[in-house]
């Protein structure tokens, strides 16, 4: 992995020379509130440092979108034309993602290029670049510590193409690919060799980031995940967690790794469409069959499908690791106080 | 109406989401709310490729209407003249039956893992279907029927709620008579002309003489029918593992991606929808 030196005053100058390539999205405010957006005039720094606050949600729908449009149809003379929607982008840059949102498209890159290709998932991440931000400051809900979601990304594990670490006035940028080293060759004279004491002063920052973690959402995931594994939790604590719950869904729409969906179905005279749209398991439709049999018609049983999903072995075994990634945003969404810090504490406690 | 649809390409070979055009090629009624289908796929290709194995099923959409997943009902050795057995309960299903001859749907599959079939050679099969049960257990049945020297005892336990239930009424007089097989059939409730066994299929077992040694045992139909054979089954001797059947769960994609038919673990549409009772109690929720 090769580690350049970009000197922050550097930064737009940079991001204006990926522009003759790529579409660019960065953290933005709207009215206070920060969002990943397209990038237009001038970055705003403080939301590209290392202590930045985490936007309140993830990237996640520039590779999966709410909804998307999965083929349209027209019917014509007793035949039917299927097509699909134009490419979303060409090549896009993610400049500014977190630690834990980058592991949280890890994930889905398991998930959703394997066994069968998701065509459209495939077809955004092909084109895109992803660079994260090292945190060198855990906000009050963050976990990622617990998860190998961050703060600082390990390249041999992660899907980030450029990891940057802010050093001050200056970004330590580490390459970790091709499509990252594409990006510095943009022009090569805008960084420098990064001399030792930057190399010192950037693990120091990860060690000392490691110590910042409040106590209250770092969980002991590992006591939660045998719990699950061996299937050991009482269903009446399921069902005492589950009445916490309101059923609305926020945790897995706010979730960087949460990949459910629906799909819908949509016509008016000679054409229509079939498209998908994130839904979630906390929902009692998600199972209900035509029949009306609903294999998971209780709450708690919805509830300890989600954890068993996130947490069990069997899980890790088959999608490559848990599928949390500590960002902290279900603590931030759920009513009930219900999110996954709590969760793994009350199956700590037995 | 989700989506741009000004701006458009043709979709791609890869494309697991987009279905292929297939044409009714007949229609055949089997009770008043259930028809079989046969279809024949438009591309010469996707025909010319298109096999199943046993215990498979396809996602058959009508465009703008919804689509939903159906067990493959016939032979598999005759994948071209592939057919699928609907009861009308949905609003997919009802759309499936005011269809007529020629007319176009999507299919994308075949989906799933499908029924053992060669493993199963050299043993005693028993079949226990219960009501809209029977057509995916018939893709197996036909092609043991097709190599019946391989196979020893072949012995099919069918229930209906009625007698105006009874799917592939020909079929089955054929197996009544057929010293190939053991037939037995019954009703939950008859009717005047009903001279057979009534009451639930669990009521055929003492009368069945069910060997169960060397015996491996197919269950299909609704889940409290699948819960209640299995546990006469498994009072019968019969280990868990030789104890094979399907799980249903509201699918939608089909290929592993959606997230609804996940049970424990496993996809339904991935890993499943055959499973054996040894692997149906290792889920971590209960299934049957």
């Amino acid at each position: 992995m090769e580690q350049v030196v970009l000197q922050k005053s550097n930064l737009n100058h940079w991001v204006e020379l990926m522009h003759g390539g790529f579409q660019v999205v960065a953290p933005s405010r709207v009215h206070g509130e920060i969002f990943f957006l397209p990038h237009a005039g001038q970055l705003e720094s403080d939301l590209l440092c290392g202590n930045a606050t985490l936007p309140y949600l993830p990237p996640k729908d520039i590779v999966f979108p709410q909804s998307e449009t999965l083929f349209s149809f027209t019917r014509d003379a007793g035949d039917i034309a299927f097509s699909i929607p134009e490419k979303a982008f060409e090549r896009l840059v993610i400049l500014g993602i977190r630690s834990c949102d980058t592991a949280g498209i890890h994930w889905l890159d398991n998930f959703y290029l394997n066994n069968f290709r998701d065509f459209y998932y495939h077809d955004r991440r092909d084109n895109l670049t992803l660079i994260s931000i090292a945190c060198n400051q855990p906000m009050n809900n963050c976990f990622c510590i617990c998860c190998e979601g961050g703060p600082f990304l390990n390249p041999e594990k992660a899907a980030f193409d450029i990891q940057l670490v802010d050093l001050d006035e200056h970004y330590l940028v580490e390459c970790n690919s091709e499509k990252g080293k594409e990006l510095v060759n943009l022009n090569r004279s805008l960084f420098s060799p990064p001399d030792p004491a930057m190399v010192e002063a950037r693990d120091q920052l990860e060690k000392k980031s490691h110590t910042l973690f409040l106590h209250e959402p770092t969980s002991y995931m590992s006591t939660a995940i045998r719990r699950i594994t061996s299937n050991s939790v009482p269903p009446e604590v399921w069902t005492e967690l589950g009445e916490r719950c309101f059923d609305d869904g926020g945790c897995t729409f706010v979730c960087p790794c949460c990949s459910c969906f629906g799909v819908g179905y949509s016509s008016k005279g000679e054409t229509g469409c079939h498209y998908r749209f994130w839904d979630s398991c906390d929902y009692s439709g998600f199972t209900r069959e035509v029949s009306g049999h609903n294999p998971r018609a209780e709450k708690g049983e919805r509830f300890k499908r989600r954890f068993f999903h996130k947490l069990s072995y069997q899980y890790v075994k088959r999608d490559g690791r848990i599928g949390c990634v500590g960002c902290g945003r279900c603590i931030t969404a759920c009513p009930g106080e219900v999110g996954m810090p709590a969760v793994v504490e009350r199956l700590r406690r037995g | 109406m989700i989506g741009d649809l000004s701006l458009y390409r043709e979709p791609e070979m890869d494309n697991i989401y987009v279905p292929n055009k297939a044409r009714i090629k007949g229609i055949q009624d089997e009770t008043y709310d259930t028809k079989t289908y046969e279809f024949e796929f438009v591309d010469t290709a996707v025909k010319e490729g298109f096999r199943f194995l046993p215990g498979q099923f396809l996602e058959i959409s009508v465009l703008g209407i919804g689509e939903a997943p159906f067990g493959l009902a016939s032979n598999p050795n005759h994948p071209d003249s592939f057919r699928v057995t609907i009861r009308a309960v949905g609003s997919v299903t009802r759309a499936l039956h005011e269809l007529k001859v020629g007319e176009l749907v999507g299919i994308r599959g075949p989906f799933g893992n499908g029924f053992p079939f060669d493993g199963m050679k050299g043993k005693n099969i028993l079949f226990v279907a219960g009501g809209i049960g029977l057509p995916p257990l018939r893709s197996l049945i036909e092609p043991m029927l097709d190599g019946r020297s391989e196979f020893k005892d072949i012995q099919i336990l069918y229930g209906a709620r009625s007698p105006a239930d009874l799917v592939y009424q020909d079929r089955l007089k054929e197996w009544e008579k057929t010293p190939e097989i053991r037939f037995m059939m019954s009703v939950d409730v008859g009717d005047p002309a009903w001279i057979g066994n009534v009451g639930v299929v669990t009521t055929l077992f003492p009368k069945a003489d069910i060997l169960t040694r060397n015996a491996v045992a197919f269950v299909c139909g609704p889940p409290i029918m699948i819960r209640f054979v299995i546990l006469e089954l498994l009072g019968r001797g019969f280990a868990p593992e030789n104890i094979i059947s399907t799980l249903e769960r509201n699918m939608k994609c089909g290929v592993g991606k959606c997230g609804h038919c996940a049970v424990g673990h496993k996809y339904i549409c991935l890993d499943g929808p055959v499973f054996s009772y040894k692997e149906m109690m290792k889920l971590s929720e209960k299934v049957v």
